[in-house]
């Protein structure tokens, strides 16, 4: 089930915020708006944490985690790490590294099982990821760009990467990650997936400019509609019809 | 907040004081006062300046390796927050600073001892 926000008038979602399938933290924001989108569709299944990192708001792109670890950058304070650790369920590790490449969330894309790095990253890092997210790294780029954590977004049962990957590179991150991929993009034609929207098992949410299209392709790519029949129509109409008038 | 270490000379870095330098390969050095901010600048090791942390630990004139240190070592996996673990923690932190400051002092006369 997908549904559209904003950020302070900001439609890059997944900068503001982190979605995984235990947890979901959300950045400190003006007005309560983005945090009370997020606790409506998942506050009674997981926590919903409003954190900050290093005094920053843009909380998704700096650190990356899956339902068995979080791993923050070094540039994270004490009380924060602190705070993380106290909201978060115990079967969490959360975890700072001290890594040169510091905004983690632009170059790791992870889910339960796979991660994907940035082939600069260090032997030590890459091996702290296998230990704490408990996943099977892999170096790799998307369609030439080495920040893998931006421009693909992939969860347990889909994935969806930069528009202007080829087939061949399609295929082969396919059977690497073990999900089925398809190219597109969010946010009325951004290729930046990963900032412009945040996804789990079974939500998504992505920023108020994309089209009912690539909501569309969201929704079937990450498998978020349920089965019936009813369900079926009322979610389409939603993601069919922008807005009434 | 945090109380870092002065790259150079290894004392505490209080808030307000001092100088951060970040290098073009994103290492942060931190500086307690001009002092040694200069002397970086000039390239000085501090392992060869006699009156640094460093060189004094390299020499054997300061205590290096005791159970004490590792108390303040910098920890990357927090633990969940325990009202109990806390205040005990802060109550055994003033007899810690004690003892370490007592067995320092100990090193330190021994050597002088030896020496005589």
């Amino acid at each position: 089930m997908a549904t559209r926000i904003q950020f302070e008038n900001n439609c890059e979602i997944g900068v503001f915020s982190k979605l995984t399938n235990a947890y979901c933290l959300v950045a400190i924001g003006g007005s309560e708006n983005f945090y009370s989108a997020f606790e409506a569709e998942l506050s009674d299944v997981i926590p919903v944490v409003k954190t900050s990192i290093g005094g920053t708001r843009i909380i998704g792109r700096l650190c990356v985690g899956n339902k068995n670890g979080l791993l923050l950058p070094h540039t994270t304070t004490d009380q924060e790490l602190q705070h993380l650790r106290n909201c978060l369920p115990d079967q969490v590790v959360v975890q700072r590294i001290d890594e040169r490449l510091s905004a983690l969330g632009n170059c790791i894309a992870c889910n339960d099982h796979v991660a994907l790095t940035h082939p600069d990253l260090d032997k030590a890092t890459e091996e702290l990821i296998a230990d704490v997210l408990g996943v099977e790294v892999f170096r790799q780029t998307i369609a030439g760009n080495i920040l893998v954590g931006s421009y693909c977004a992939f969860t347990n049962r889909g994935g969806l990467v930069h528009p202007h990957t080829s087939i061949e590179d399609l295929d082969e991150l396919s059977t690497l990650l073990q999900v089925p991929l398809v190219a597109g993009t969010v946010n009325r034609g951004s290729e930046v997936i990963a900032a412009g929207m945040t996804v789990n098992d079974w939500t998504a949410f992505c920023g108020s400019d994309t089209t009912a299209t690539e909501l569309s392709v969201i929704e079937s790519v990450f498998k978020l509609r349920e089965g019936q029949p009813a369900a079926i129509v009322d979610d389409m109409r939603k993601s069919l019809i922008d807005s009434y008038v | 907040m945090r109380l870092e270490k002065c790259w150079f000379c290894s004392s505490t870095v209080y808030p307000g004081h001092g100088i951060q330098f970040v290098r073009n390969d994103a290492k942060v050095f931190r500086f307690c006062r001009s002092k040694c901010h200069k002397n970086f600048k000039m390239k000085r090791n501090p392992r060869k300046v006699k009156w640094t942390k460093a060189y004094r630990s390299l020499h054997g004139k300061d205590m290096t390796q005791d159970s004490t240190f590792e108390f303040e070592r910098k920890r990357n996996r927090p633990e969940r927050y325990d009202r109990n673990v806390t205040e005990q923690t802060l109550k055994a932190i003033p007899l810690i600073t004690k003892i370490r400051h007592e067995r320092q002092k100990k090193h330190i006369t021994n050597r002088l001892a030896d020496v005589l």
